[in-house]
């Protein structure tokens, strides 16, 4: 199939499953709302409900999910790897840290219109990536072992410094901050969502500009070059659109983990590695994962809400394992 | 003589150490010239400032009377196709969808590639003769058919110029000679120049009308490969004490030790 028709069709059954996936969601929950009861005879309580609870946190779940998903994918590129991820590089833990640090030092007020703790968050982050990047790489090339090790050492870090930070807090701050960094999208109305959307809109629009020179990446910086791209200026914008994007939803949700890992590998087995797919995809389907997955987590031992981490990790892992078992195509090349 | 690359002078260092010291050569349309020399003379990094890649410190490159530092990186893929020694494929793309890339010159940012495209790229594959494969994942195909691939792929550029850097020096004989035959096709149908760097010495002679023989980033020698390639210059190129022979057009080289 030509790679125009490959894309439209897998963009179109992926929206349909959103759109389903949010129809679903929206009508499940510990309190009981019917499709007919939103729209008509809706009680003040329902209403409440629906309009500031559940449609900004599943417009949420779709932001984070789809954000962390096009970042993984991305990263998967800039590095070469398949193993680039925001958790694995320490791109969460370091968005996380920010967050916290900006939240406790009271810095938890607005600039023009932008939240002091994204911007934080995003800071860590691009942080983060060049300092992972800078140490990963060896002669031009990124080196898969120092890569890891290098993500790994970022996160051990900061923990490190998170866990100080709780040490000093009080019971109930420690509690809250536990249940954030598990992954929670527990939002309540549309304040937080916009003001998300005001750095994800840009950071995933660039990543999705670039998907093209991205493709031609993989066939080394010189080659790639030679094709026209400047590779320089492409990785710049990279750090920056998915430091953005990744940073302002980790601020919100926590680190969320295995999004940005499995959702560009399962797209990958299934649609080949052109990034003019699986980049819009993965959105698509990270959206949709991350929506089920808050779906469980609300409804499982309703009224107990589980941390949605916890939902993605052990149900992502364990459909990425049956695919690797199934599948026994090449990943790491 | 009208020509399609110029450069004068070029010099070159990576970190303060100089790798080429005034290089100064041009290619007439149609021509296939040799670059030859010990590992670390400069020819790589030679050719990667021949196709734009790398900008020279010193001196100029000029490709169609347009310096190459000064154009758009676009416009030089339209006209030089650049093959490196041992190409990177990071994620398994299809052979298809490897050649196609060189077609991005000519597609938008957003744009997918059209059935023209489409076109050229299985006529590039069928040049090189791997048709076959199109539909393979690059990593399951042999090495010599991911030379292949690359080729194929420089070729879908339309290139007036193929730079290629060392384009057999892994492959079996078969490959090798299949590779360099391809090459001298892609010269007498197409008109394309090569540009090709080699360790390849046996069929310099045979493929190439020029040679040009580099020595720590200087050049040593250049001109017809018949007329100047004998053992007193190949022991000082590449440093071992040689004795060349020539029949029937083949170049013999021993080593003396």
């Amino acid at each position: 199939m030509s790679s125009n028709r490959k894309f439209a069709i897998s963009i179109t059954i992926l929206f349909i499953l959103w759109i389903i996936t949010v129809f679903i969601a929206l009508f499940s929950g510990t309190y009981n709302i019917g499709p007919l009861d939103a729209i008509s005879n809706a009680d003040e309580l329902s209403k409440t409900i629906f309009l500031e609870i559940r449609i900004p946190r599943i417009l949420m779940a779709t932001i984070a999910g789809g954000t962390l998903a096009i970042a993984g994918a991305a990263l998967q590129a800039l590095f070469r790897n398949p193993l680039a991820s925001p958790f694995t590089l320490g791109i969460s833990g370091g968005a996380s840290l920010g967050a916290l640090l900006a939240i406790r030092s009271g810095l938890a007020v607005g600039i023009l219109g932008f939240s002091m703790v994204s911007i934080s968050a995003f800071v860590f982050s691009i942080l983060t990536m060049l300092f992972v990047y800078s140490i990963s790489k060896v002669g031009g090339v990124v080196a898969t072992g120092r890569l890891l090790l290098a993500g790994v050492v970022a996160n051990f870090l900061y923990a490190a410094v998170v866990m100080f930070i709780q040490f000093f807090s009080s019971f109930t701050e420690s509690l809250q901050t536990m249940r954030w960094i598990m992954g929670s999208l527990d939002v309540v109305g549309f304040d937080t969502v916009w003001k998300t959307l005001i750095f994800v809109i840009p950071g995933c629009a660039i990543l999705l500009s670039l998907t093209k020179e991205m493709n031609l990446f993989g066939l080394g910086d010189d080659v790639a070059a030679s094709l026209g791209v400047n590779v320089r200026r492409m990785e710049k914008k990279i750090y920056f659109a998915t430091s953005l994007a990744a940073g302002a939803v980790i601020a919100v949700t926590g680190p969320i983990g295995f999004v940005g890992l499995i959702i560009p590998h399962i797209l990958r087995m299934l649609l080949g590695v052109d990034n003019r797919i699986i980049l819009p995809s993965s959105f698509l389907l990270g959206a949709i994962f991350l929506t089920a997955a808050d779906t469980l987590s609300r409804t499982v031992i309703s009224p107990v809400e589980i941390p949605v981490g916890i939902i993605t990790a052990s149900i992502g892992g364990i459909f990425f394992l049956w695919l690797l078992i199934k599948t026994k195509k090449e990943i790491i090349v | 003589m009208e020509t399609i690359i110029n450069c004068s002078d070029i010099g070159f260092s990576y970190n303060g150490t100089n790798v080429l010291n005034g290089i100064s050569l041009s290619i007439q349309p149609g021509n296939m010239l040799g670059i030859l020399g010990a590992n670390g003379a400069g020819k790589s990094t030679l050719l990667k400032i021949l196709c734009g890649v790398l900008k020279p410190k010193i001196g100029s490159a000029v490709f169609n009377d347009q310096e190459l530092s000064k154009m758009d990186r676009r416009e030089i893929a339209k006209g030089i196709a650049y093959i490196p020694q041992d190409p990177m494929f990071a994620f398994p793309f299809t052979v298809k969808e490897i050649v196609l890339m060189g077609r991005a010159p000519y597609i938008g940012r957003f744009e997918f590639e059209r059935d023209i495209d489409k076109d050229i790229a299985l006529n590039a594959l069928e040049t090189v003769g791997i048709s076959h494969l199109k539909d393979r994942l690059i990593s399951e195909v042999s090495s010599g058919e991911r030379q292949l691939a690359s080729i194929a792929r420089g070729l879908v550029q339309e290139p007036e110029i193929m730079i290629l850097d060392e384009p057999a020096t892994y492959l079996d004989v078969k490959h090798r000679t299949e590779i360099m035959n391809i090459l001298r096709e892609l010269k007498d149908n197409k008109g394309i120049s090569i540009i090709a760097a080699t360790h390849d010495i046996f069929s310099s002679l045979f493929y190439f009308d020029d040679i040009m023989i580099l020595k720590d980033g200087n050049t040593l020698a250049e001109g017809k490969s018949d007329q100047i390639i004998d053992s007193e210059l190949l022991s000082s190129a590449y440093g071992i004490e040689v004795t060349v022979k020539k029949e029937n057009g083949r170049v013999f080289v021993f080593p003396n030790q």
